[in-house]
């Protein structure tokens, strides 16, 4: 729905995630004319991390039952920690794809509750928008700028040359990095969610002792693969294991330097190309390289995207970690963002398990009959 | 809810634990208007249209309502969550209670006493429920094919109507009378909603009555040499 809009002078937003395993609400104060400028308020996420666990993977279900009972009691925290009541919401932005379809149903309909009972203006934001357009919550960002998103679902680069214009440059045709990290995080015995695990052990690690693949940088483009390097380490790790009859720490440390290694290459090399596809699509030079999404947490990783954009002169800007995973106040700030971009929903919003952001590019995954996945 | 305040006003019940969205509203002890609509996708988008129109229609609206009614399941799982998010979203925001109701709670509303309550658990099993002078007793999951020997019968008269999903079969199988329910759903939630106490209410949650298919992961764990 298209809405024709004056910009007012403040709008309160509350933003609802609850498309993977974090549910969260966000509070955030946006001031239309600065730019536009945005304050959180609150930021409150019940990560669902210990209920999956035992599961060596988010589970779907698990996920939609623990969304259903949490969204109320998170929201209203998030109300008390802003100081705020509902009534003096102006906007609600809740996530309407894509993801687990559990969830993003159960915060949809949460939402169009409040909306009905308040008769606040609703809009359904698309997660990913949420995370593209939060380096412009965490400081002034003017469009256009290059955007890698680097999650446990996701990753891909994006233009992005307004609040719902986005080019994608590339992205990963199978695996997400997150999700390679928890892979091998189970495969080296170490615990999830494999992130941050990995990324310790890999500090007394000796990367160049396996020499895993960097996959398809023969190739010019800005896609990107993991799951032949996943394969990689698993091979590499069944050759120690039927050598030895299991893994030594040092073997963990090893094998998840060389692999931490091999993402970090790929993602720098493939940053390189994508900085120069945004220049030979757009015709002009990126405002910033920003990276966000989960994996961006990696300082190896953000150091060696930080290098990347600095060879090339273009600012780097990551946001802090706790707006890089999922939260509320981004989708609240997409929300904004839409909102003054004049798009509204109204009670028939329906929740989109797919949902790329730039609809015209080709699919690069998941792309069955219904559609491209993200 | 800790503090809600005990208004008089109509009171409104919604269910979507099925292929239907059924809904109605109550006041005063009548059933002022009831819709059942039969649908097998598209209760999300459709349910708060559906609410609207009702609300038009009785001349009242959402800031009257006294308290709210929400079918639980057992059901389809995402139509339970469907409608529990909405009740729990409107209830914040209303300030007003969410009374969550079961399936076998609006079975047995206005149903004869004893019976015998049953749902569709699927792959040819039942849950089945007694209905004794205190209400609905916990379900049990039966065969189809078991039915006959199963302990739920035990002393439960021939007399003792069947009420519920498949009823024809399952009451030809035990040799007892089958019978409609005599409520929509949606009538149903809502006047068991209405006699509630409204200071008593927590939010509502689905009512699975099974665990969340999962299994944890099959490969082994790697032995740690040096650990």
């Amino acid at each position: 729905m298209r809405r024709e809009t004056k910009a007012p002078a403040e709008l309160i937003v509350l933003g609802i995630e609850s498309s993977c395993d974090e549910t969260a609400a966000g509070v955030v104060r946006v001031r239309p004319a600065d730019g536009p400028r945005g304050e959180i308020l609150a930021n409150v996420v019940a990560s669902q991390t210990e209920l999956h666990a035992p599961f060596g993977g988010v589970v779907p279900e698990i996920a939609a039952r623990a969304h259903a009972e949490r969204l109320e009691p998170v929201t209203r925290e998030a109300l008390n920690v802003a100081g705020i009541a509902l009534e003096e919401v102006d906007l609600i932005a809740v996530t309407a794809g894509p993801g687990l379809i559990g969830g993003v149903l159960s915060g949809v309909m949460f939402a169009k509750g409040l909306v009905a009972a308040t008769g606040k203006p609703l809009v359904g934001v698309n997660h990913l928008a949420g995370h593209a357009l939060t380096v412009r919550l965490a400081s002034p960002t003017p469009f256009p700028y290059l955007l890698l998103l680097v999650s446990g679902g996701h990753c891909q680069f994006l233009a992005v040359r307004g609040p719902r214009d986005f080019l994608r440059l590339g992205g990963t045709i199978d695996d997400a990095p997150g999700e390679a990290f928890d892979k091998v995080a189970r495969l080296v015995g170490l615990p999830q969610p494999g992130g941050p695990h990995v990324e310790r052990v890999a500090r007394r690690g000796d990367a160049a002792r396996f020499a895993f693949p960097r996959p398809l940088l023969d190739r010019d483009d800005a896609h990107l693969s993991f799951s032949g390097l996943k394969t990689a380490v698993l091979r590499a790790r069944d050759r120690l294991l039927a050598e030895q009859g299991g893994l030594t720490r040092q073997d963990q440390a090893d094998l998840a330097a060389s692999f931490q290694a091999a993402v970090r290459d790929v993602l720098a090399e493939k940053s390189r190309r994508a900085l120069a596809l945004f220049e030979e699509r757009l015709g002009r030079r990126p405002s910033r390289f920003a990276v966000a999404g989960g994996v961006a947490a990696n300082e190896s990783l953000r150091a060696a995207l930080e290098e990347v954009a600095a060879r090339a002169q273009i600012p780097f800007d990551a946001p802090p970690l706790p707006l890089c995973t999922d939260n509320g106040a981004m989708i609240a700030w997409a929300g904004a963002e839409w909102y003054l971009d004049g798009r509204q929903d109204d009670p028939t919003l329906a929740a989109r398990p797919r949902w790329p952001l730039d609809e015209t590019s080709p699919a690069l995954l998941g792309a069955g009959r219904k559609g491209a996945k993200a | 809810m800790d503090h809600h305040s005990t208004r008089s006003g109509p009171i409104l019940a919604f269910d979507t634990s099925g292929p239907w969205l059924s809904a109605a509203l109550v006041e005063k002890g009548v059933v002022r208007l009831a819709r059942h609509e039969e649908m097998a996708r598209g209760q999300a988008e459709r349910l708060f249209v559906l609410l609207e129109e009702m609300l038009r229609e009785a001349g009242r609206a959402w800031g009257e309502l006294a308290a709210l009614g929400v079918g639980i399941g057992p059901g389809n799982f995402t139509g339970i969550r469907i409608a529990v998010a909405a009740a729990r979203g409107l209830s914040l925001a209303l300030g007003i209670p969410a009374h969550g109701v079961s399936r076998f709670e609006a079975l047995a509303e206005s149903a004869p006493r004893p019976a015998l309550l049953a749902l569709d658990a699927r792959r040819e099993r039942l849950w089945l429920a007694r209905l004794g002078a205190d209400g609905p007793e916990e379900p049990v999951l039966v065969p189809l094919a078991e039915i006959e020997r199963h302990p739920v019968l035990e002393g439960l008269p021939a007399t003792a109507p069947v009420i519920g999903e498949r009823a024809g079969e399952i009451a030809a199988r035990i040799d007892r009378p089958a019978r409609a329910p005599a409520l929509t759903l949606g009538t149903a939630i809502a006047r068991i909603a209405a006699r509630r106490d409204p200071a008593g209410a927590t939010p509502p949650a689905p009512l699975y009555l099974r665990p969340a298919d999962a299994a944890p992961p099959s490969e082994p764990p790697v032995p740690i040499l040096d650990a």
